[in-house]
């Protein structure tokens, strides 16, 4: 349902997740989300609701870890932090990432 | 990896999610609230905060869908909940349930009894390395009418083991139950003489120990012995230092070389073997008979060859056959039977032997099949009752999922949820089937085998490859029987549905394949009764067969003398003091001494001649002693009974039945004059007839009565025979076998326990693949009845309950309730007339199949079919009268109101 659509902005979330978590960790799933509208300069804006599957998605594939701690509300939060496979895989996908932004950007730029 | 990882961590979810569900909320929580302090913060009111942080969130509810899509395996969530769903169904209508669980079981448990019993006889090959290399080796001659011949004597074992071109190895066994010496008396322990390369040629390895090679199975040799696994540990306790010890057969000490595992039976599936010993000890096992000196004469082996790698059987064949010649000229002392053999294109063959050579399979091969083709029309009868059971069920359910796609509901997932439920029927029944399907074919082995004592041995377990082929076939026939039906009903838009209502008009057409369905089923149902029906005729006429002598009440005890010390005339005394006893026995009627008892299997034949009998005569002989005849109640027409003064003294005497009077002496009166037994060379003896006695079926309840002839014991010349007592007994046997065991270990504690069989068992075992095939046609048969008539009585049943308001609306116009009872009945009834006469006419041409299965019955028998017509006649009236009857008492002001 939709997830062709979605793909492409998921591998961005997955990116800028990891990025966020690398820059700084652990985190919860509040402070991922206003880091990542922060840093997008509010270019970004979340439906925050949308990081959580993007999290659970990352922590089945081992690249993000997660404990479980209290928020600054003092409530139970869990703050995620990266595992040593997603260092490596962050590596990979920026790479990834670049490719394809330099593709779109050929594709994109004015033809001369 | 990923994707491993992934799936792992979906797993380990599965069994966690209510606590994960609540961890997830936990998080949202502090996610919000964390969005409020935010707000509140920078100004706003709590409330205002609240709606711009639900707002920055998202639908909290999406969040968690996909969170939970993410997180589990949704198809499966869905499968489940199906699962639940269609087992709710099935839990509020216990009837259908029932009924389709119990059609698939019985259909599915009698065929997967049937098919491993068939899988254990016909289809199994033996549990050796490679036995697609091995092969049976047997004799052909162009005037055998009994065909193929797979016995062999000694003679021919040991050329063939000297030329074996094409062969790696060829031996020769022969299996039948050893005297072991146990404490201080002989028991009964099932053996096997084996030759040298018989091990070597199963290729399996021992376990302790080393096997017997050529080097044992020579002339003189150690007296060495190989046990079973099983015997080791009976015997031996697993005993490690049995290697070394002695084992007493047939009076003689048996060193044990070797332990065979479990896993190895022998080259006879069916008959597997606690004791190996060589060949050439044959004299020793068989005392005082000798079957290796006896040369050509003796046919007392088999014989089993693995081919050489890379030879084909044609190849190997061909090498046999070029064989024959000199094998013959090398191993048959005697011209005369040389020339006679060659002209008869006497030669060896070899035909596919990976199943082993089983006597069994010969004699049950064309019942097995039979049963297994009824099996097969009963399961495919239980398939197409379950498939007019599922589409009854599914047209009544026509408006409610109607309305569910009306509402919404793809079609895919209505024929998903219908297909859930047909999936559960299947695996229901399916599990119920294989349940109950080791208890049935065990009970099918004891039928099969007929009693005790036979050390047969059926192993009917089934592969797991077969057990799960068959409830994998199983699902999925369900799983298309059920396609049908739930494409069917999820035709229909509401619009239409609302429009038909309950009272269509339409019903008729809509019900053609339902229709079709249950003719079908009546017409295999008359198939397997007729057939039923034509083998228990069948079957009554064989039991109803005067043999001659009155089996009820008589009891055969079999001893084993042919291993103690005694003979000639002192075991003649020990054998007249035994029954002495015996007959004064509480309940003993009358007992009598033979050699062989009539229709146990055994039977013995001689030339006579007299002065005017032209030429040799074939009889039937028998041993007897005094009073055998009164014993069996045959009667005695002319002259006097044996006495226990007739001995060798007192000149040879003989008894004649009417057949072998008349036969030797064509219109003459017998009694008085004298036969000559034609024996080889001149060994002629001349004995004088004393009496003439009513004829018996000797060696069978199928074949006639033969030309029979008998000789007293006393006077018989074999060294230490076994003979049979046969004793007549008034009420329990239980307290006579204890007596007989005791008194014969009293009077000879050597001897085994005598084995007793009542004579009626004996009888039953000779036709046991007749019984075991009616029995299980008249299964099947009643089987196919009950699942009819469950099928014609559910189709209507339904059908009916649609056309409520149709029949309330006739009464309301002043329909009689016969009349309504008519109309209900006749839609079963051209569905029973058409199904009956498809089934007539297949069943016509299909009885031929069975001529040659039945006695003295015509495949066309004229009463069987019209029988079974009526039996199916009432039981499908009876099936129809119900919902017809319930359809008459039905209010019509109700039946209105409820549209």
């Amino acid at each position: 349902m939709g997830d062709n659509k979605s793909d492409v902005l998921q591998g961005t979330l997955d990116l800028m997740v990891l990025k966020t978590l690398e820059a700084m960790s652990p985190l919860h799933g509040y402070g991922i989300a206003r880091r990542i509208e922060q840093v997008s300069g509010d270019a970004v804006v979340l439906n925050q609701g949308t990081i959580y599957p993007a999290l659970l998605r990352l922590e089945q594939r081992g690249w993000i870890k997660s404990e479980w701690g209290t928020s600054e509300t003092n409530r139970r939060a869990r703050f995620y932090s990266l595992s040593r496979i997603g260092r490596k895989k962050i590596a990979e996908e920026t790479e990834n990432w670049e490719r394809i932004a330099a593709t779109m950007a050929r594709f994109l730029a004015p033809s001369n | 990896m990923d994707f491993l990882r992934t799936l792992l961590s979906r797993i380990i979810e599965l069994f966690a999610r209510p606590h994960h569900d609540h961890n997830l909320d936990d998080e949202i929580a502090a996610h919000l609230d964390l969005l409020i302090q935010q707000y509140v913060a920078s100004g706003m009111s709590q409330g205002d905060a609240r709606t711009a942080a639900l707002r920055d969130f998202g639908s909290v509810a999406q969040a968690r869908e996909t969170y939970r899509v993410q997180r589990g395996f949704p198809h499966l969530e869905q499968f489940a909940r199906d699962l639940r769903y269609a087992a709710r169904q099935l839990r509020r209508s216990p009837g259908f349930t029932l009924t389709a669980v119990l059609t698939l079981a019985l259909g599915l448990g009698a065929n997967i009894a049937v098919f491993s019993l068939l899988n254990c006889i016909l289809l199994r090959p033996l549990p050796v390395p490679n036995a697609q290399e091995l092969a049976v080796i047997r004799t052909d001659r162009n005037d055998d009418e009994r065909g193929p011949n797979y016995s062999f004597g000694s003679p021919f074992l040991r050329s063939l083991e000297q030329h074996h071109d094409g062969f790696e190895s060829i031996a020769g066994y022969s299996t039948h139950p050893f005297q072991v010496r146990n404490e201080a008396t002989n028991v009964r322990v099932p053996g096997a003489l084996v030759s040298g390369q018989f091990f070597q040629l199963l290729q399996t390895p021992p376990l302790l120990g080393r096997w017997l090679t050529t080097r044992d199975d020579r002339e003189g040799q150690a007296r060495v012995a190989v046990i079973s696994d099983g015997y080791w540990k009976a015997r031996f306790h697993r005993d490690p230092a049995v290697i070394g010890q002695t084992l007493t057969i047939a009076n003689k000490p048996f060193t044990v070389v070797g332990v065979m595992p479990s896993s190895f039976v022998g080259a006879d599936p069916m008959y597997r073997p606690e004791i190996y010993v060589p060949v050439w000890a044959e004299p020793i096992i068989d005392a005082p008979y000798n079957a290796i000196v006896s040369g050509y004469h003796s046919w007392w082996m088999r014989v089993i060859g693995r081919r050489a790698p890379g030879v084909s059987l044609d190849k190997a064949n061909a090498a046999l056959g070029s064989l024959s010649d000199p094998i013959l000229d090398e191993s048959i002392p005697d011209a005369k039977w040389i020339k006679d053999a060659r002209a008869h294109h006497f030669r060896f063959a070899a035909e596919p032997g990976s199943r082993g050579y089983s006597y069994m399979r010969d004699t049950f091969r064309k019942p097995l099949v039979v049963v297994f083709v009824l099996c097969s029309a009963m399961l495919l009868l239980a398939c197409l009752n379950l498939a007019s059971l599922l589409m009854a069920r599914a047209a009544a359910r026509e408006r409610e999922l109607a309305t569910r796609l009306a509402m919404g509901a793809s079609r895919l997932r209505l024929i998903q949820q219908l297909l859930v439920e047909s999936l559960l029927i299947a695996v229901l029944g399916t599990a119920a089937g294989l349940m109950a399907a080791p208890a049935v074919s065990r009970f099918l082995a004891a039928v099969l085998i007929g009693g005790n004592g036979d050390y047969v041995s059926l192993d009917t377990s089934l592969d797991l490859r077969v057990l799960v082929f068959v409830a994998g076939v199983a699902v999925i026939s369900t799983l298309l029987v059920g396609l049908v039906p739930a494409l069917r009903a999820t035709s229909k838009s509401l619009n239409e549905q609302i429009k038909s209502g309950s009272n269509s008009v339409h019903a008729r057409q809509h019900h053609l394949l339902p229709r079709l369905l249950m003719g079908l089923q009546v017409g295999l149902a008359l198939i397997l009764v007729f057939g039923a029906g034509l083998l228990a005729t069948s079957l009554q006429r064989l039991h109803s067969i005067d043999v001659g002598f009155q089996p009820k009440g008589l009891v055969n005890l079999s001893l084993e003398m042919n291993k103690q010390s005694r003979d000639g005339d002192v075991l003649v005394a020990w054998y007249h003091q035994y029954i002495d006893a015996l007959s004064r026995l509480p309940g003993v009627k009358a007992v009598a001494y033979v050699s062989y008892p009539p229709i146990s299997g055994s039977t013995w034949t001689e030339d006579m001649h007299t002065t005017i009998s032209k030429g040799d005569q074939e009889i039937y002989m028998n041993s007897v002693s005094p009073g055998y005849f009164s014993t069996l109640k045959i009667p005695l027409l002319a002259g006097r009974d044996f006495q226990w003064s007739d001995n060798a003294t007192s000149g040879l005497k003989a008894v004649l039945s009417v057949r072998a009077a008349q036969k030797l002496f064509p219109g003459q009166n017998a009694v008085g004059q004298s036969v000559i037994q034609s024996g080889a060379g001149d060994s002629k003896k001349v004995y004088q007839v004393i009496a003439v006695v009513g004829d018996i079926h000797y060696s069978s309840l199928r074949n006639e009565a033969p030309p029979e002839g008998y000789f007293c014991i006393m006077q018989n010349t074999d060294h230490k025979p076994n003979y049979v007592a046969v004793t007549r007994v008034e009420g329990s046997v239980v307290p006579l076998a204890a007596a007989a065991r005791q008194l014969a270990s009293r009077m000879a504690p050597e001897v085994p326990a005598p084995v007793l069989t009542p004579m009626t068992t004996d009888i039953d075992r000779s036709i046991a693949s007749e019984r075991i095939m009616a029995m299980l046609a008249v299964f099947f048969a009643i089987c196919a009845l009950l699942v009819t008539a469950i099928g014609l009585y559910g189709t209507l049943a339904y059908s009916t309950a649609r056309r409520t308001s149709e029949i309330g609306i006739r009464m309301a116009l002043g329909a009689k309730p016969a009349q309504v009872v008519g109309l209900v009945f006749r839609e079963n009834v051209w569905v029973a007339v058409y199904g009956s006469l498809g089934g007539l006419v297949v069943a016509w041409f299909a009885a031929r199949a069975l001529t040659s299965l039945l006695y003295s019955t015509s495949a066309r028998d004229p009463w069987v079919l019209i029988a079974s017509v009526i039996v199916l006649g009432l039981i499908a009236s009876a099936a129809s009268l119900v919902p017809a009857i319930r359809a008459a008492r039905i209010d019509p002001s109700t039946a209105l109101r409820a549209e």
